[in-house]
């Protein structure tokens, strides 16, 4: 194999069986977003609007860097966002303007 | 945590700041992410804020005391646990366990001969209708990485040491099929109520990386 065929053959997900450290038990209870975004997933599914393996797809195509250094449901939320893009369902403009206008929100009314 | 060689990637640990939330309350880049998402789609009459709300219970209602409860009866019932063994779907349903997903579910009995130990390599795929969302190691690189080549290995840093004579059997998770593992009942169980069974039954027994526990004043 040239020294590139393994990004070809390995995907970023694709991790099994890959050297790797100790197994640390490590455990966090969720943010509250992040339980959010738990339930947003699921009924983005319920809906046929992204389904699991359209998620971890999309997940995956957030590329080595992202997938490395965001947290797990930063990942989920980010991989989302692109795949409403993608079908048409948001457009990144409608999306900065709502995230101003939670902002504004939040600073007006001291965050409720 | 120590991540001292196991890459810079902090996957699920945290380590990156959340400084706004913890002085503040302001909400954090991903946390207006996710708000933003939401109330657009809900603007948007693609689904009501009604049924996030509703999931987040859903979510909150699974724990693995529902695993639990499925392997006692499994111990104590054997007509169930052939049911279990053949759909472990149909099986958790009938005990009112709702499956909220489109998901399948294999039930892997350990025994003398086979252990089973279940992980998901290219994400996070896990039973969450019978056991709640995964642990952070199971979603994270060493688990997913090591769990399908060096099992044996894996297990032992569980404190789980599997006799050479016994097979060990690793099933990976997809998007729709789940597994669960129904773990031996321990000695020293004789004549125990489902109740009982079940207190024994822990969430990591039944990704099946360590055994069920052994009841208070057993020998080991």
């Amino acid at each position: 194999m040239t020294d590139t065929a393994n990004l070809v053959t390995r995907l970023p997900n694709d991790i099994g069986g890959l050297p790797a450290g100790k197994i640390e038990q490590t455990d966090h209870v969720l943010e509250p977003w992040e339980k959010r975004c738990h339930a947003l997933a699921d009924v983005l599914d319920f809906h046929k609007i992204i389904n699991t393996e359209e998620k971890r797809c999309g997940v995956e195509a957030l590329g080595a860097e992202m997938v490395g250094k965001l947290s797990y449901y930063e990942r989920w939320i980010v991989a989302f966002s692109n795949i409403l893009f993608r079908k048409g369902i948001l457009t990144p403009t409608e999306i900065a303007l709502k995230m101003q206008e939670i902002e504004k929100r939040w600073d007006g009314h001291g965050g409720t | 945590m120590s991540g001292s060689h196991d890459h810079d990637h902090a996957h699920d640990h945290h380590t990156h700041p959340h400084a706004e939330v913890g002085a503040t309350g302001r909400p954090g880049y991903y946390d207006m992410l996710e708000t933003a998402v939401r109330e657009l789609l809900i603007e948007k009459k693609y689904f009501s804020a009604g049924e996030i709300r509703r999931q987040i219970e859903v979510l909150d209602s699974r724990t693995p005391a529902l695993g639990a409860k499925v392997v006692a009866k499994a111990w104590t019932d054997p007509d169930f646990k052939a049911r279990l063994l053949a759909n472990g779907r149909a099986a958790c349903e009938e005990l009112g366990i709702s499956f909220y997903d489109d998901t399948q579910l294999i039930v892997l009995e350990n025994t003398d001969a086979v252990h089973n130990l279940i992980v998901c390599t290219l994400c996070s795929c896990y039973p969450r209708p019978v056991l709640g969302l995964p642990p952070d190691w199971y979603k994270a690189k060493p688990y997913r990485a090591r769990a399908v080549t060096e099992p044996r290995a894996v297990l032992a840093e569980f404190g789980t040491i599997i006799p050479d004579a016994v097979e060990v059997r690793v099933h990976d998770s997809t998007a729709m099929v789940r597994y669960l593992v129904l773990p031996m009942r321990p000695k020293g169980t004789d004549g125990f109520t489902e109740e009982q069974l079940a207190a024994l039954v822990t969430r990591d027994a039944m990704i099946g990386v360590i055994p069920a526990n052994e009841p208070e004043g057993a020998r080991a």
